[in-house]
């Protein structure tokens, strides 16, 4: 029953984790930007979710219909007025990265601090729809069920868009070659922004979704940054299959670190399975090998 | 030597007088002058990896946290020097653990891994304490005045800089900067870019992790929270980045102002500390990248030394090499760009590679100059195989090349690019000889007269010129030109073609892939004619050209 459990509460983990990647390859793998200030912005909607529903009752999945746009229009702004400078400044695709992985890093501290003023440094956690469910015989908290197959929804909503859609397959050529996508008529700038504000918006989604039923607090951002930087480079930048098979991976081994050895050394495992990657495929699992 | 001298002895008279700060100043200068000296420290370390290689490391406070705690569990039981040489070792052992795993990767790797080590490394000494030591935090008794911390960081400083001015020298510094402009350049001209890489990332973090350790005493308690503070590592890239990390005095220009900076906004606004420093870093990202010192740092920084007038000096006879490939592979995905190709080459032969694009001919150069990995099949050059050995240790062995689109070095001027082909090869030339050597080569390619321009100056064909300098530079057995003589007008398509012919002198192999015919005509004793990865015809080039399946390949079934 164990191995169940595990394989459970794994999944769950790991569709957040999946989720976050996938928010994450969209901002790196359209927008170029390497965003180091991401696990912040997912730990400010779990606290704004925590607010809504603590302050005025609204409960995390009426959150989502708030909070997802409210970081779309702030993540199109950061990009609009913080981020495109920096892309009109870049000679190459190399310096856009070291400046972007720097300005990030700066608004990395600006969110945090602001986080840390309003809501302190002690852990957060509501307790919502915390019924037990049976699955196959193992009990699982209904609000974890409702998260992943929220997340579910998400995810399969952004992929199918993206591979059917025309605006979809417009990012997906950005992605790929921006001066390409530009001369086939594709308007780059704004294919980014919006790349990068969707970005945002899932890593959103996926805060309030763990909201649900983790712990937090606001100096947690940069832990949710590194596991879904490694899911991303997991699963091989821009593929988004990749990052949801590497998303449960990791959410699985990580329970399974967390339950049978000590929940201290979850880090440690996610570091782990991150170099063995590096030094077997340093292209991600299902990464193309780079010609 | 006498400005040499004066400078040296300004340095040690500098060194006598912050040396005596510490019996002049109150407890309170004295504490913010050690914070001056130990960010100056850790900046400078700091910039000595990150600004030349322009991987941004974010593990500062990892190394930092890792000398510090090194002090709290020995500083009682060992002598103090034990102390300091335990930390320095293992500081360095986890920088080589994370340099060999992610410094042969894209500088992305590296970023991504430092940014979460001091995390994880926070996390594992937690666990550690927790149940194994069983109480998270530790007092450290260590017998150490705030004086004597003053004086051993002041080492530590004088010793980084120190340092950092050797290596600025030596051919490492060269490698780095190489490095710097072009990653694939600098393996092409025989340098080990990862050991380059790791040899300066394990210096980085040596002087980081004796900072910690030498800062340890100055906390009483400290647990891993303390130890291993993130902002610590925030404060250092800024004041590194804020004075410009691509100089040696740049971060100590930094740390300063930031230093009494940082101490005002903590003092002033505790609770807003980490938005206002965010904030100061924008500032500094978007105002200033390239600091301070670029400021005031004069464009012009190549004066013209030495204008001799160089001669072209005959190329040595060093005899060409022997390549052999046989039943060569290399796919991509479904591609197969290189099927099962086998031909030889013999010493000082010139063979002509062609073929329509997209036959897999640049493939097979880069095959046989180690940028790429072949599938499977041997390759051989002077019997040695060599498949695999990686592009430095290619270039090493007397394999140059050129690039079909001209990679010359951005930020050095023509002369210096050609030392750079000098002295990373077998029988490395450096100093005075190497710079006459570049400027007999350019003579003879005949870049004479533009020897101290920057290389950005030089026109196109100027820069083909310089490239094929550089790889003459290594003294190859083996040349190979990728399009070299694509994109001439007439004019210079002559004197290309008569600059080949002249290293026919050298008795140098030369492999070519090329599409203007009249130069494969007139060059090659033989052409190895590729359609779609695979060999279809090889022999003398008007024999290979009239060949049935040669001119289908070129020119469609109906002109065959």
């Amino acid at each position: 029953m164990l191995a169940l459990d595990i394989f459970l509460s794994g999944l769950v983990l790991g569709g957040m984790y999946a989720l976050a990647a996938l928010g994450l390859t969209l901002q790196y793998g359209v927008a170029r930007i390497m965003n180091l200030s991401y696990g912040e912005f997912l730990v400010a909607a779990a606290l704004g979710s925590y607010s809504l529903y603590a302050g005025i009752g609204v409960s995390p999945m009426v959150g989502l219909v708030v909070v997802m746009p409210v970081a779309f229009a702030l993540n199109w702004l950061i990009y609009r007025i913080l981020l495109m400078p920096l892309v009109r400044r870049a000679k190459n695709r190399d310096v856009l990265e070291v400046d972007s992985i720097l300005a990030t890093f700066g608004l990395l501290f600006v969110v945090q601090g602001i986080a840390l003023v309003i809501f302190g440094g002690q852990y957060y956690s509501f307790s919502y729809l915390s019924i037990p469910v049976s699955v196959l015989g193992s009990t699982v908290a209904l609000n974890r069920l409702i998260a992943l197959l929220f997340a579910a929804v998400i995810g399969s909503a952004i992929y199918l868009s993206l591979t059917r859609t025309r605006g979809g397959t417009a990012l997906r050529a950005v992605a790929v070659d921006p001066v390409a996508a530009g001369l086939v008529a594709i308007d780059v700038k704004r294919a980014c922004a919006f790349a990068f504000a969707l970005g945002g918006a899932l890593v959103a989604a996926a805060g309030v979704l763990i909201s649900m039923f983790l712990t937090f607090n606001a100096s947690m951002g940069v832990v949710f940054t590194m596991k879904a930087l490694i899911v991303v480079i997991m699963g091989g930048v821009g593929n988004m299959l990749g990052a949801l098979v590497a998303g449960l991976l990791l959410g699985v081994g990580e329970t399974a670190v967390a339950r049978l050895l000590d929940p201290g050394l979850t880090l440690a495992a996610t570091y782990c399975l991150f170099l063995a990657v590096l030094l077997v495929r340093p292209t991600g699992l299902f990464g193309r090998q780079a010609r | 030597m006498r400005p040499r001298l004066l400078s040296m002895l300004g340095a040690v008279a500098l060194l006598v007088a912050l040396a005596s700060y510490p019996r002049l100043a109150s407890s309170y200068h004295l504490a913010l002058g050690i914070s001056v000296l130990y960010f100056t420290v850790l900046a400078t370390a700091w910039a000595l990896f990150s600004g030349p290689t322009r991987h941004i490391s974010l593990a500062t406070v990892a190394f930092f946290g890792i000398g510090a705690y090194t002090v709290a569990v020995l500083g009682e039981m060992l002598p103090w020097p034990v102390v300091l040489a335990t930390a320095g070792v293992i500081g360095v052992a986890v920088a080589l653990l994370v340099g060999l795993s992610t410094l042969r990767l894209s500088g992305i790797y590296f970023v991504i891994f430092t940014f979460g080590l001091s995390e994880l490394i926070r996390q594992l000494v937690t666990w550690y304490e927790t149940n194994i030591h069983r109480s998270v935090g530790r007092y450290i008794f260590v017998d150490v005045t705030q004086e004597q911390i003053y004086w051993q960081l002041l080492a530590l400083a004088a010793l980084v800089v120190l340092i950092g001015w050797l290596i600025g020298r030596s051919r490492l510094g060269l490698a780095l900067r190489v490095i710097g402009d072009d990653d694939t350049v600098a393996r092409h001209a025989g340098i080990d870019v990862t050991r380059a890489k790791l040899v300066l990332f394990a210096i980085s973090a040596l002087f980081m992790t004796l900072t910690g350790a030498v800062m340890a005493p100055r906390w009483t308690y400290i647990d891993p929270a303390i130890a291993f503070n993130p902002v610590l590592s925030f404060e250092v890239v800024i004041m590194a980045l804020f004075g410009g990390a691509g100089a040696l005095f740049g971060p100590l220009l930094g740390a300063i102002p930031l230093v009494l900076l940082f101490e005002v906004l903590s003092a002033n606004f505790p609770n807003y500390f980490s938005i206002l420093l965010g904030v100061v870093f924008l500032l500094i990202v978007y105002a200033l990248p390239q600091g301070v010192i670029g400021l005031v740092r004069r464009p012009d920084r190549h004066p013209v030394k030495h204008a001799i007038a160089a001669s072209p000096a005959p190329l040595a006879v060093i005899g060409g090499a022997r390549v052999e490939a046989a039943s060569l592979r290399k796919a991509f995905g479904g591609l197969v760009a290189v099927d099962d190709l086998s031909f030889v080459a013999a010493p000082g032969e010139i063979v002509g590679l062609v073929g329509p694009n997209g036959s897999g001919k640049t493939t097979v150069l880069n095959l046989i100059s180690g940028m790429l990995v072949p599938d499977a099949g041997a390759l051989r050059v002077d019997g040695r195989d060599i498949a695999g050995l990686g592009a430095h240790r290619i270039a090493r062995l007397g394999v140059a090349r050129t690039f079909q689109l001209v990679r010359v070095l951005p930020s050095m001027t023509v002369v210096e690019n050609v030392v750079v082909g000098l002295a990373f090869r077998r029988r490395p030339l450096w100093g005075e000889k190497a710079h006459a050597a570049a400027r007999g080569l350019l003579a003879q390619v005949g870049l004479a007269d533009k020897t101290d321009l920057p290389a950005t100056q030089l026109t196109y064909i100027d820069q083909k010129r310089l490239e094929l300098a550089r790889a003459l530079a290594l003294e190859p057995a083996l040349l190979l030109l990728d399009e070299w003589l694509a994109g001439l007008n007439s004019i210079e398509l002559a004197q290309g073609i008569a600059l080949i012919r002249s290293l026919r002198g050298a008795g140098i192999t030369i492999i070519l892939v090329e599409h203007v015919m009249d130069a494969i005509r007139s060059l090659c004793d033989r052409c190895v004619v590729m359609n779609a990865g695979r060999k279809i015809a090889d022999g003398p080039p008007v024999a290979v050209l009239a060949e049935r399946e040669v001119v289908r390949a070129y020119l469609g079934e109906a002109n065959a």
